[in-house]
């Protein structure tokens, strides 16, 4: 019980949280926060448990995200438009399951990725149903009402604070049921060693096929709640490659196969790439001495801003060659040795 | 039927180039079992070496594969020998993030350095293109594609007649009865990765006259080494060659035929069918 206490108190704080805070950027924080750590347990569920590294998560993640404002359009809030997007994306994934779990390590990855790339295509095709690369705008949600009681009109940051709490305590929750039932067993034992799984009578398919539709699912659910969150979509962004490399990175860095493993990896790569963006590490330098009119210093100030998909890879290249089982491997390792 | 005959031979104009591309990762997918996801990544750092080299001093684009290509190879030996030689034991997955990591570092760099502007390499030749009984090719892709003969020919002949390319080759067969014939492995690999280099350098040479060079240009050429290795059957050198020249026939009759904004689709529906009935590819062994 006393383990838990830390998450308790943890979740009650990011409860109160916004009736303290009410500065929009730091609300704004939260939510890449939430989303981060929903988007990076949901790859852990088919990525970290089973080791089917896939990097074609975009699919299901641009699924979601464009399932539900296609049907906004046509006039479907979205609390209903959601749960059928995400339905849709259980239904590609079967069907993706299906055809590319046949395929192991590095296959499976190639394969995996291709399938995003034609999803990808084919809604920048499409131009009837997705508008093509100019992709869609949805610039005022419908108020979300109980009954005749209206609950929110969005207008505040603080309604997608609580979604989006929400949603990342439900991927969160459902890592930790998945983990300790007897699917999450199959999974890893599948992720160790798939021949001996299978020679103990392991149903390979089905149950990748399971893992995968809860982890799509869960990512369709992310991915419809950032489109209305952000107001806009495009195949790039929904679909493209880089989407899904992000998943992966969040539970690389983290540590994969743990539920604690992504929710690091996110905090880090948001707060990080966050940092960046405004621009806090060249303000940091030039505190620390640095000349701000000398060409360093305004080649930092113009380009660093740009530069947190940079320190992505550096992250990667680093936690790969020195901690390869994430920051959370690591740390723990570090603990067990000084017992 | 000339229409058909322009989409073939400009098909196999590019599918040279794809070959290159893809002989570079075969050659370091057979000696060291890694893909390479930075492949297309070293491509670009290629076409703006060209760039540069064409804009500051004047160097024609294919003359300057003679220095692109010892360039790449030793970027590529020195990414092979600090970073990639650490993890050739660990696991495949994690061989992979670090090469996609490698790829987000070069290119979000060259975005730093050089801006994220699309620049054009423009030669007096650059639009111009030569009629052969009615057939009209691009004059700097027919230079590209006989380069590119010249330079697979001398890498055939490197790893088939040369002891050095011999102990890549034998590398590639079996790790561990290579070494035992006392081949140096680390050496091997370390050659390989940056030959695999040199390929995507000079690939980058010779592509950046026709093709809007910007940092995120790599992504495309990866994806696209990807199928043409698959599809000739990973590990295969003639069958890189074979898949290089099937994929750009197919690309160019499919944005001939179906239409231009989907021979990327028909492309990789293509693979998929390829990994699925013949992951093997057409020249490869299986390692399923």
């Amino acid at each position: 019980m006393k383990r838990y206490l830390p998450l308790a108190a943890l979740l009650a704080a990011s409860l109160v949280i916004p009736l303290w805070v009410h500065s929009p950027y730091a609300l704004h924080i939260f939510i890449l926060l939430f989303i981060a750590v929903a988007t990076g347990e949901s790859w852990n569920v088919i990525g970290g448990y089973a080791g089917q590294y896939s990097v074609g998560h975009a699919a299901y993640y641009g699924l979601g995200a464009y399932g539900a404002f296609i049907l906004l359009n046509k006039q479907i809030p979205p609390w209903f438009g959601v749960w059928v997007a995400v339905a849709i994306s259980v239904v590609v994934a079967l069907i993706i399951g299906s055809i590319t779990f046949r395929l192991r390590g590095p296959y499976f990855v190639l394969a995996s990725i291709a399938v995003a790339e034609i999803i990808r295509l084919g809604a920048l095709s499409w131009k009837d149903l997705t508008n093509g690369a100019e992709g869609i705008l949805v610039s005022d949600l419908p108020p979300l009402k109980l009954g005749a009681h209206v609950i929110t009109d969005w207008n505040s940051k603080v309604p997608y604070y609580y979604m989006g709490l929400a949603m990342a305590l439900l991927c969160i929750l459902v890592n930790v049921a998945v983990k300790y039932s007897k699917l999450g067993y199959y999974l890893q034992a599948i992720r160790e060693d798939q021949d001996a799984a299978h020679s103990l009578g392991i149903p390979l398919a089905r149950t990748k096929n399971a893992g995968l539709v809860i982890s799509a699912a869960l990512t369709a659910l992310a991915g419809s709640y950032a489109a209305f969150y952000i107001g806009f979509i495009e195949p790039q962004s929904a679909f493209g490659l880089d989407v899904s490399v992000q998943l992966v990175l969040i539970c690389i860095i983290g540590g994969i196969g743990t539920v604690l493993g992504p929710m690091v990896g996110a905090v880090v790569l948001v707060l990080l790439s966050e940092a960046l963006r405004a621009n806090l590490i060249a303000q940091g330098l030039f505190k620390l001495g640095l000349d701000e009119t000398s060409p360093t210093g305004l080649f930092l100030k113009e380009n660093l801003a740009h530069a947190h998909v940079l320190i992505y890879g550096i992250l990667v290249v680093v936690v790969i060659l020195f901690m390869p089982d994430g920051l959370v491997g690591f740390a723990a390792a570090r603990l067990r040795r000084r017992k | 039927m000339a229409f058909f005959l322009q989409s073939v031979l400009s098909g196999v104009l590019i599918g040279g180039i794809y070959a290159l591309i893809g002989i570079g990762l075969t050659l370091i997918f057979g000696v060291m079992r890694i893909i390479n996801f930075a492949q297309g990544e070293l491509v670009m750092v290629g076409m703006y070496v060209t760039f540069f080299l064409f804009r500051l001093a004047g160097i024609d684009p294919f003359l300057s594969v003679l220095l692109t290509m010892p360039a790449l190879f030793v970027l590529g030996a020195i990414l092979q020998s600090t970073l990639i030689n650490r993890v050739l034991d660990a696991l495949p997955q994690n061989q992979i993030l670090l090469t996609i990591g490698i790829g987000l570092v070069l290119s979000n760099t060259a975005m730093l350095v050089f801006t994220s502007d699309y620049r054009i390499l423009s030669t007096s030749y650059s639009s111009s293109s030569v009629a052969i009984s009615g057939v009209h090719l691009s004059t700097p892709l027919l230079y590209c594609f006989a380069i590119t003969v010249v330079i697979t020919g001398a890498l055939y002949w490197f790893l088939i007649r040369t002891d050095t390319g011999c102990a890549i080759r034998a590398t590639a067969q079996d790790r561990e009865a290579a070494q035992l014939m006392g081949v140096d492995v680390r050496r091997m690999s370390v050659l390989a990765f940056g030959l695999g280099a040199a390929l995507a350098g000079a690939a980058g040479a010779l592509v950046s006259p026709t093709y809007y060079i910007y940092p995120q240009v790599g992504g495309a050429f990866t994806l696209k080494a990807f199928v043409v290795v698959v599809l000739g059957g990973m590990g295969s050198i003639v069958g890189a060659t074979l898949g290089g020249v099937i994929i750009g026939t197919a690309e160019s009759l499919a944005a001939a035929y179906v239409s231009s904004g989907n021979k990327e689709m028909v492309v990789y529906v293509l693979f998929l069918l390829v990994l699925l009935f013949k992951p093997a590819g057409l020249l490869g062994k299986s390692r399923m």
